[in-house]
């Protein structure tokens, strides 16, 4: 498992990727972590089969007990299918999940770690020396949704937007566009399924400031290419599967 | 722990649950039969009260039967709900080895990693929650076997009643076609449930081969 440190200052961001020993049949996925003083929160931690190399490659950067919070974006496989296996190494926990999809998170097995549910409006995690807030963004493409964003690292963990289907062996930064958008295009088309949706989320995540926007899967935005992002979403149709059809 | 790799020790935890889902679908055909014998002897109750004095050698055994067969429902009920427990336990103790197995790999993958020994409380945890399913889980086998052990009892008993039942219908007379066939409907499901609940031992034989093999 590929460990990059995107931000490094009184508190750091973690990268988890690229795991070179991930079965080729899985989709290749982005796991973060921050860490907060004596505290840290894993984002999106992933599915059962990156489980091991996750804990592996976290215990070089933090202490099992450190962490206290976890954050599913979604319900998706990928996304928090190791809930079981980090129910049993970190029972105290907390896991900040939306509230509608609680009945179905809790199918992966959770006997210790407590469910905090997300409003529809979004919440905040508060790590002790740091204050994140959970942002919407339902139906983008679950029903329930949210991102994470760090106001003072400027980081917006955008879950399932901006995610490119990547080979394992891809660069952790978007370096070229333009280049990259052909990665992205039908993953954004055919997985996001309401342009209302989209334009809701570009409308907020306009107001924020952002320097680093982390997608779940493929490779990190930075600086402009944030808005060069916004701009080209706001343009793309999506819920291409029913408008065929039509 | 043993010498054996995760696959087989899942398989091992897959045949164990196999086996316990195959004998709660052997009682299950047993519930409808004991449940059948249990209308017989409400029938055959009527049958003897319609006898009047020629049947009042066979009211204690319809009673009998009547209780043999609530005995037989009562008994399958706490054989599903050990082999239901079991099953629960079962499948507790998979996911704690499934960590117990992942949690070792990473210790042995990052002997190097600067915070790895923070991995022992959790390792400790696991390993004992796995010794105290496989306790729960052997207490439970046990008792599964007793209580299949008792059915067959039952059964026995069923059998014998059985036989002094036809005894009693040949002096009933008119009566004597309509309580023969209670009896032998008796008879008829009380070799049906022994049949099935030795089938349910070999099951439950298997589960300890593979709990034996597992520990």
């Amino acid at each position: 498992m590929k460990v990059t440190k995107i931000y490094d200052a009184n508190h750091q961001w973690f990268m988890f990727g690229r795991d070179p020993e991930k079965p080729e049949s899985i989709i290749d996925t982005n796991q973060y972590m921050i860490v907060a003083g004596e505290r840290a929160l894993l984002m999106d931690p992933g599915g059962i089969e990156v489980f091991a190399p996750m804990l592996g490659a976290i215990l070089h950067h933090a202490k099992a007990d450190q962490i206290t919070d976890l954050f599913a974006s979604h319900q998706d496989p990928d996304i928090i299918s190791s809930l079981g296996l980090w129910d049993q190494a970190l029972p105290q926990a907390r896991l900040h999940a939306p509230w509608i999809w609680e009945g179905f998170i809790r199918h992966f097995g959770m006997n210790n770690i407590e469910y905090v549910g997300i409003p529809d409006e979004g919440s905040t995690i508060n790590l002790g020396s740091i204050e994140l807030q959970l942002i919407p963004a339902h139906y983008l493409h679950a029903s329930g949704n949210y991102h994470v964003y760090d106001p003072v690292g400027k980081i917006l963990m955008s879950g399932d937007v901006g995610a490119a289907l990547e080979s394992p062996e891809g660069p952790i930064f978007v370096d070229d566009f333009n280049e990259h958008i052909p990665r992205m295009k039908m993953f954004h088309q055919r997985w996001m399924p309401s342009n209302r949706a989209k334009n809701d989320w570009i409308r907020r995540v306009r107001e924020l400031d952002i320097e680093y926007m982390a997608p779940q899967h493929g490779r990190i935005f930075k600086g402009d290419d944030v808005q060069n992002f916004l701009d080209w979403f706001e343009q793309l149709d999506v819920g291409t599967a029913i408008a065929s059809e039509e | 722990m043993p010498e054996r790799t995760m696959t087989q020790n899942i398989a091992t935890d897959e045949d164990k649950l196999v086996a316990l889902a195959s004998i709660a679908a052997e009682l299950h055909a047993v519930m409808e039969v004991a449940y059948g014998v249990s209308l017989a002897a409400k029938n055959a109750k009527v049958i003897s009260a319609q006898a009047g004095d020629k049947g009042l050698g066979f009211q204690p055994i319809t009673d009998f039967i009547d209780e043999i067969s609530q005995l037989a429902i009562n008994g399958v009920n706490h054989i599903n709900e050990n082999a239901l427990t079991l099953s629960k336990i079962a499948v507790h103790e998979q996911r704690s080895y499934d960590a117990y197995q992942r949690f070792s790999s990473v210790i042995s993958k990052h002997k190097k990693a600067k915070y790895v020994a923070s991995l022992d409380p959790a390792m400790l945890r696991v390993e004992t929650h796995m010794i105290d399913s496989f306790k729960d889980f052997k207490k439970s086998m046990n008792d599964l076997f007793l209580l299949l052990e008792e059915m067959n009892e039952h059964m026995l008993s069923a059998r014998a009643i059985a036989s002094v039942s036809r005894i009693v219908t040949s002096d009933a007379q008119e009566f004597r076609n309509k309580l023969e066939v209670v009896a032998s409907n008796l008879d008829n499901a009380a070799v049906f449930i022994k049949d099935k609940v030795s089938d349910s031992y070999k099951h439950l034989n298997r589960v300890k081969t593979l709990t034996r093999e597992h520990a």
